[in-house]
């Protein structure tokens, strides 16, 4: 704990802004490669898969109700079961609908704070709650919560952005 | 005695002048505030930075970036990756430096005496849940080793949790892969982020509501 505090002032004088600008960038590059492409162009193949199959349609007619109360078609639905399992993975659930017209930049936006609200429970369950120790009668309340902060996450977001933008 | 405890194990966080520049501009650049501004101050926002890529005239439709129109599948996946790339790497470039410059550290002392009464948590606690912004698994090992050393009770272990949880390492992730949706929301960058950080508070306080509940029963029912 005090380690990781102290280590940050030392490379802080080490490096320029350029330096620190290019490593960053770095990084973003092996996101880019080796975390988001990977994710989008399986996002886009699921959707694909989806769509030649007719499921894709299936699926949109079953939860327009439900997503309708979000002001969502039903297809976005697949963007939060997506988040269950990764983040970069909804992402690009969500990015391939929009490319196929099916949300807009709107329904986009709303979707975003719930996609990280919801932070794939699925690892979450080892990395969070596993390693904390917390009791393990409190695991099901505490995914409950990413749920419902999802959920309430996109009518805020739709609050705000019909307000203010 | 609990107090010099709580001076021992909560590292003071150090932070010049330069750390509260750095984290209002990135404030700043990630709010949108100047994206329809005139002059220079459009360089201090993110989607200017981030440019547009260029077109290419089509004779029958308007026209079209090198993305295309109508394609499908991975292949159409692969070529819109390439064209999130550029706000991913830009991001992540901008992030380190903000975090370089100390610009993170003033983010973390200006939050640390929110977040307090906020989730009902103790002092030294809340530095995990500031170390959760950027990291899932170190926030969570911290919060573990508060408990060990007794210094926070099951209860305020799984209230900060509940925090931790729902959309943990937030900036890290949103930084990531959120950074490819930048260009398209049509609200400031920074909105998402401001409505995540609600809704942790807001979910660690139904933790809370939902443990006092808990408790009442457990009480009522052993008697």
């Amino acid at each position: 704990m005090a380690d990781a505090q102290n280590t940050a002032p030392v490379q802080e004088q080490k490096k320029n802004v350029l330096d620190l600008f290019v490593e960053g960038a770095r990084k973003g590059f092996d996101i880019g490669t080796r975390s988001l492409m990977p994710n989008v162009i399986m996002a886009f193949v699921i959707i694909r898969v989806l769509d030649v199959t007719g499921l894709l349609k299936i699926i949109g007619n079953v939860c327009a109700p439900v997503m309708a109360l979000f002001g969502l078609p039903g297809e976005a639905a697949m963007v939060i079961v997506a988040s269950i399992m990764s983040m970069g993975g909804a992402i690009g659930v969500a990015m391939s609908i929009f490319s196929e017209g099916i949300i807009d930049p709107v329904q986009l936006t709303t979707l975003v704070p719930g996609i990280y609200l919801m932070g794939n429970p699925v690892q979450n369950i080892g990395r969070c709650l596993g390693i904390s120790g917390v009791n393990t009668k409190h695991y099901a309340m505490i995914l409950l919560i990413c749920l419902i902060n999802t959920l309430a996450s996109i009518w805020v977001m739709r609050l705000l952005v019909t307000l203010f933008f | 005695m609990k107090d010099e405890n709580q001076g021992q194990k909560t590292p003071q966080i150090k932070v010049g002048w330069m750390g509260y520049v750095a984290f209002i501009l990135a404030v700043l650049m990630f709010s949108g505030l100047f994206s329809s501004s005139d002059g220079w101050l459009r360089a201090l926002d993110f989607n200017t930075l981030n440019g547009s890529f260029g077109t290419i005239q089509s004779t029958a439709e308007k026209a079209l970036n090198f993305r295309g129109a109508g394609g499908s599948g991975a292949k159409d996946g692969f070529i819109f990756a390439i064209t999130l790339m550029p706000a991913v790497i830009l991001a992540l470039g901008i992030i380190n430096v903000v975090d370089g410059l100390g610009g993170m550290r003033a983010a973390q002392r200006l939050m640390s005496p929110i977040l307090k009464p906020l989730l009902g948590i103790p002092g030294v606690a809340t530095l995990a849940c500031i170390a959760n912004m950027q990291s899932t698994d170190a926030a969570a090992g911290m919060i573990k080793e508060l408990y060990d050393k007794g210094e926070m009770t099951d209860e305020e272990r799984s209230v900060t949790i509940a925090y931790q949880t729902s959309a943990s390492a937030t900036i890290t992730n949103y930084f990531s892969s959120g950074a490819a949706v930048f260009g398209i929301m049509v609200a400031p960058i920074i909105l998402p982020l401001i409505v995540m950080f609600a809704f942790k508070i807001i979910g660690a306080n139904i933790m809370r509501m939902y443990l006092k509940a808990v408790y009442r029963k457990q009480a009522k029912g052993g008697k």
